[in-house]
C-alpha cells in the first residue's frame, strides 16, 4: 500500500471576505477521498484538529474570514481511499482583503454580509412570490427599507419563472455627508450558472456595469451558504463609484440585473471613503 | 466432483469492454487491492476476533451473470453510518470466505473461495464464481470468523445458444430514499419469477437530506447526511444509507443485478465532464472519480468497471442463451453537454454514447443471433419534446443511428427510467414519420421512491400522450416486471399507491402489455 502523498503547491489569493486556496492535485492513484484544510487565525501552524473544510477538489474557498480583514495560516492534507492521512503541506500565511463595509462609513446597506440570505424577503425558497409582488419588475426600497423589505433574489432575463425580464431595485439612499469617493458593496450567497451583468445606476446615470460570476444555482432554494458542505458559490464585489456621483441628501441607486438568471443577496451597501 | 476454480474475471472473454487498468494486468497499488477483492487464496487477514458484530449489515448481492457463474458482492460494514465512510471498520484487511451451494442449507457446496476486503475499497469484495452449471439454481453466502451473511440466491444463465422456455426480469430506477419507503422493492423481492434485476440509474441521490425533502416518515438522519455529497467518504456514507433499506437488500438477495448509472450517482444533470454547478471540468473530474469509485464498490460489477480515475466502463453485455441479449449503456460519461442552440442539438455529430460505446452497441445489435435484443440506459429514448434535452431528445442524430441498428436486429427493446413515471411506447424507425414502421418498444420504469406520493395523472401526461406511439403514462411509484418467451414479451407495470407514510401499500396493476415476437408493438392485456 502506498503512503498518502504530501500536498504540494499550496497557494492562496486573498479576497473580499474569503481566501481562495489552491494546490496541486495529488492525482488518482491512490484515489484521494478528500483533502483536509486546517487553519488558524494568526501566523502559527494549525493543529490537526483545527479543521475548516474538506473537499474533493484541489481548491477551497475559505469564507470564515472577518470582512474587516484578518491573518490566517493554512495547511492541507490528503486523505486516501483507505482513510490514511498524508503529511500536511507546508504552512501558508496571508492577510485577507478588508471590505468597504468595515473600512468605509455606511451611507446605507441591507443585509448582514454573513453568507446568508435569510434576513431578506421570501428567503430561502419562496421565489415564486417575487413576480407576483412585482409584476412590473421594479422593486421600490425607500430610505428606511430593511432587508425584510427586499426580495432575496434579483431576477434577470435568463430565467423564465420571473418573466424573462431584467428586474430593477430602486433604492433611496439618504446621504447626509458623502465624501467625493464612495464604494458600493454587492455580496451574493449564490448566482446562477448563467452568470450575468448587473448595472448600477445612480441618480439616472449608469455608474457601473458589473460582470456577475457564474454560481451554483442553489441559492434560490437555500438561504445559508455557511452550512457545512454547502456547494453554493458566494461572491463579493466591491467597486468605487464615479467621483461625486453621490450627492448630499436623497439619492436613487438602481440595481438592474441586465443579463443572467438571478442573484441571491447576502447584502448590499453604499459606503463613503473615510 | 471437482470444485470449480475461481479466477479474476476476464472481461474480454465475456465480450465486455476492457478497461485500461485491466489491460495493464491490474498493475499498481489499486490493481493489487482490486485483485485481492476478487480472489485472495492464502492472503493475510486480520485476526477475526478483533472485528465487531454485524459485519453484513448491508447485505449481499450478485451480478454480472453468465451461464457458468457470476460476481458475488458484500461489504463489511458493522456501522454503515460511520461518518468516515468506512462502515465502522478499522483499516486492516479482512479475509472473506464465500460459498455457493445447490441447497439453502449449504449441505452441497459446489464452489468456495476467499477474497480480501480492504480499506481501499471500503471493505467490499467482488469475487467472480466460475465453473457452475448453466440454468441452475444456487445459493451463496459469506463468512468472516463466526459471522455469516444472509443467504442470497441466483440462477445461472442458459448455455450459449440454448433457448429457455422463459426468462423473467424487472427494472428499477430512481431510489430517492428520503422521498419514501422502498415498498416497490418489497413487492419486487416477492416476485415468483425473477431471474434478473436491471437497475437503470439514480441508485443514490447526491442531494443533502433536510426537512425539505425528507418525506419518508418514521426515520431521522444525522447531520452528515444533510449536505450535498462530494467526497468519497460522503458517497460511501450515502450508499450505506440507501443500502441499509431492508427491501432493497431483499431484492439483491433474490436475484442477480446488472446496473448502469444516470446522473445522480455523481451530480444532477452532469454530462461528460461538465458539471452544472459552475465548477470547471478540470476540477469536476475529481468528484467524478470518487463517485465512480463508490458506485463500483457498492454494486456487484465486473472488474472491468473499476474506474481509472474519472474514467470507467460500466457498459456491459449479458446473453441469456439464444433467447435474449442485454446491452447496458452509459449515457452520462461520454455525452456531449447540453445543446447551446437548435443547430447544435440537431448536429449529426452530436453523441450521447460516445464513439467507442456506440460502435460496441451497434455490433451487439447488428451481429446478434438473439431473439430479443434489449438495451438498457438511464434516460428516455422515445421522442417526446425538443426541450427535453437531458433525454435522447437532446441527441436526435445519435437516436437515429441507434434506431437504425435496432431495425437491423430482432425484437429490439429499450429499458429506461429517470422520469419517475411509467411509460410504454413503440419506437418508430423515424420519429419524424409517426405513421412509419416500428423498430422496437420502450419500457420506461417509474421511480422506486423519487417524487414520493403522486397520482397517475400529474399534469405532464399530455406531452407524452400527444404521440400515438406512446401507449401508457402513469405517474405513480413502482417497477416493471417482464417475462420473455420465444413467442412474446409480457411487460407488467406495477405501482404502489403510497410510500411516504410507511411500507404497507399493496401493489396495484398499472398496465400490462404483450409484445408478440417480430411485431414491435404493445398490445394491452
Amino acid at each position: 500500500m502506498s503512503n498518502p502523498p504530501q500536498v504540494r503547491g499550496l497557494t492562496a489569493e486573498p479576497a473580499l471576505g474569503r481566501t481562495e486556496l489552491t494546490w496541486t492535485s495529488a492525482g488518482f492513484d491512490p484515489l484521494i477521498d478528500h483533502y483536509r484544510i486546517n487553519a488558524t487565525r494568526g501566523g502559527r501552524r494549525p493543529s490537526k484538529t483545527q479543521l475548516v473544510g474538506k473537499t474533493v477538489f484541489p481548491r477551497l474557498t475559505h469564507h470564515d474570514v472577518d470582512p474587516a480583514g484578518e491573518r490566517w495560516t493554512y495547511t492541507v492534507s490528503a486523505v486516501t481511499d483507505a482513510g490514511d492521512i498524508g503529511r500536511p503541506s507546508e504552512p501558508l500565511t496571508l492577510d485577507s482583503v478588508a471590505s468597504v463595509s468595515a473600512t468605509g462609513r455606511r451611507l446605507g446597506s441591507l443585509g448582514e454580509f454573513d453568507g446568508k440570505s435569510l434576513e431578506f424577503q421570501h428567503s430561502p425558497a419562496a421565489y415564486a412570490k417575487i413576480p407576483t409582488d412585482h409584476p412590473d419588475g421594479v422593486i421600490e426600497l425607500p430610505a428606511d427599507a430593511q432587508a425584510a423589505d427586499c426580495p432575496y433574489l434579483l431576477p434577470g432575463p435568463g430565467d423564465s419563472w420571473a418573466g424573462r425580464k431584467a428586474y430593477r431595485i430602486r433604492w433611496e439612499v439618504e446621504a447626509e455627508d458623502p465624501s467625493s469617493v464612495c464604494d458600493i458593496a454587492l455580496w451574493f450567497v449564490d448566482t446562477t450558472r448563467l452568470g450575468g451583468r448587473l448595472d448600477v445606476i445612480v441618480n439616472g446615470d449608469t455608474a457601473l456595469e458589473i460582470e456577475i460570476p457564474k454560481g451554483a444555482t442553489l441559492g434560490s432554494r437555500d438561504g445559508d451558504a455557511t452550512r457545512h458542505g454547502s456547494l453554493m458559490q458566494r461572491a463579493a464585489i466591491e467597486r468605487e463609484l464615479p467621483a461625486d456621483i453621490i450627492q448630499p441628501g436623497a439619492n436613487i441607486v438602481e440595481l438592474v440585473l441586465a443579463e443572467g438568471g438571478w442573484v441571491a443577496w447576502d447584502g448590499f451597501g453604499l459606503y463613503a471613503r473615510q | 466432483m471437482p470444485r470449480p476454480q475461481t479466477t479474476p474475471s476476464s472481461p474480454a472473454a465475456a465480450g465486455l469492454p476492457v478497461s485500461r487498468r485491466a489491460l495493464l494486468g491490474l498493475a499498481g497499488v489499486t490493481g493489487t487491492v482490486l485483485a485481492l477483492g476478487i480472489d485472495a487464496p492464502g492472503a493475510t487477514a486480520a485476526p477475526v476476533g478483533d472485528l465487531p458484530d454485524g459485519l453484513f449489515a448491508l447485505g449481499v448481492a450478485s451480478g454480472a451473470p453468465r451461464h457458468d457463474g457470476l460476481v458475488l458482492w458484500t461489504r463489511l460494514a458493522p456501522d454503515p453510518m460511520a461518518e468516515d465512510g468506512h462502515g465502522g471498520m478499522a483499516r486492516g484487511a479482512v479475509g472473506v470466505k464465500w460459498e455457493v451451494a445447490t441447497d439453502e442449507s449449504f449441505d452441497t457446496v459446489v464452489a468456495d473461495g476467499e477474497a480480501l476486503a480492504t480499506a481501499e475499497l471500503a471493505h467490499t469484495v467482488h469475487p467472480r464464481v466460475k465453473g457452475l452449471d448453466p440454468s441452475t439454481a444456487y445459493f451463496y453466502r459469506f463468512t468472516v470468523g463466526d459471522q455469516t451473511s444472509p443467504v442470497g440466491r441466483f440462477t445461472t444463465l442458459p448455455a450459449p445458444g440454448e433457448i429457455p422456455e422463459s426468462f423473467s426480469f424487472a427494472t428499477a430506477s430512481c431510489q430517492a430514499w428520503y422521498h419514501g419507503h422502498f415498498t416497490a422493492h418489497k413487492h419486487l423481492a416477492q416476485e415468483e419469477d425473477l431471474d434478473l434485476v436491471v437497475f437503470l440509474g439514480d441508485y443514490i441521490y447526491e442531494y443533502g437530506i433536510t426537512e425539505a425533502n425528507l418525506w419518508r416518515q418514521g426515520v431521522e438522519v444525522a447531520e452528515p447526511h444533510t449536505v450535498t455529497i462530494e467526497t468519497l467518504e460522503q458517497y460511501r456514507l450515502r450508499y450505506g444509507l440507501f443500502k441499509s433499506d431492508p427491501h432493497l437488500q431483499a431484492v439483491h438477495r433474490r436475484a442477480p443485478a446488472i446496473a448502469v448509472w444516470d446522473d445522480h450517482e455523481v451530480e444532477n444533470n452532469y454530462g461528460g465532464k461538465v458539471s452544472t454547478t459552475g465548477i470547471s471540468d478540470e476540477l469536476f473530474v475529481h468528484r467524478m472519480a470518487v463517485a465512480y469509485r463508490a458506485f463500483y464498490e457498492h454494486m456487484p460489477l465486473e472488474v472491468s468497471a473499476i474506474p481509472d480515475g474519472p474514467e470507467s466502463h460500466i457498459n456491459a453485455g449479458v446473453d441469456v442463451g439464444g433467447l435474449a441479449r442485454f446491452s447496458l449503456l452509459d449515457c452520462r460519461q461520454f455525452r456531449d453537454p447540453a445543446p447551446t442552440s437548435d443547430e447544435d442539438q440537431q448536429s449529426e455529430d452530436r453523441t450521447i454514447l460516445g464513439a467507442e460505446q456506440e460502435a460496441w452497441v451497434t455490433e451487439r445489435l447488428e451481429e446478434s443471433d438473439a431473439l430479443w435484443n434489449i438495451l438498457g440506459n438511464g434516460v428516455v429514448f422515445t421522442a417526446v419534446t425538443d426541450d427535453r434535452t437531458e433525454m435522447w431528445d437532446g441527441y436526435p442524430a445519435n437516436r437515429r443511428r441507434v434506431l437504425a441498428s435496432m431495425g437491423r436486429s430482432r425484437n429490439a427493446v429499450m429499458l429506461s427510467g429517470d422520469i419517475h413515471r411509467h411509460v410504454a411506447s413503440e419506437l418508430k424507425a423515424d420519429f419524424d414519420d409517426p405513421d412509419g414502421p416500428n423498430v422496437g418498444v420502450e419500457l420506461v420504469c417509474s421511480s422506486i421512491a423519487s417524487n414520493g406520493d403522486t397520482e397517475k395523472e400529474d399534469g405532464l401526461q399530455d406531452d407524452w400522450l400527444a404521440h400515438d406511439y406512446v401507449k401508457m403514462y402513469d405517474g405513480r411509484r413502482g417497477y416493471v416486471h417482464v417475462t420473455l418467451t420465444p413467442d412474446a414479451m409480457t411487460s407488467t407495470f406495477w405501482t404502489v399507491p403510497w410510500i411516504e407514510a410507511d411500507d404497507t401499500a399493496p401493489k396495484e396493476l398499472g398496465a400490462r402489455f404483450v409484445t408478440d415476437v417480430d411485431t414491435a408493438t404493445l398490445r394491452p392485456l
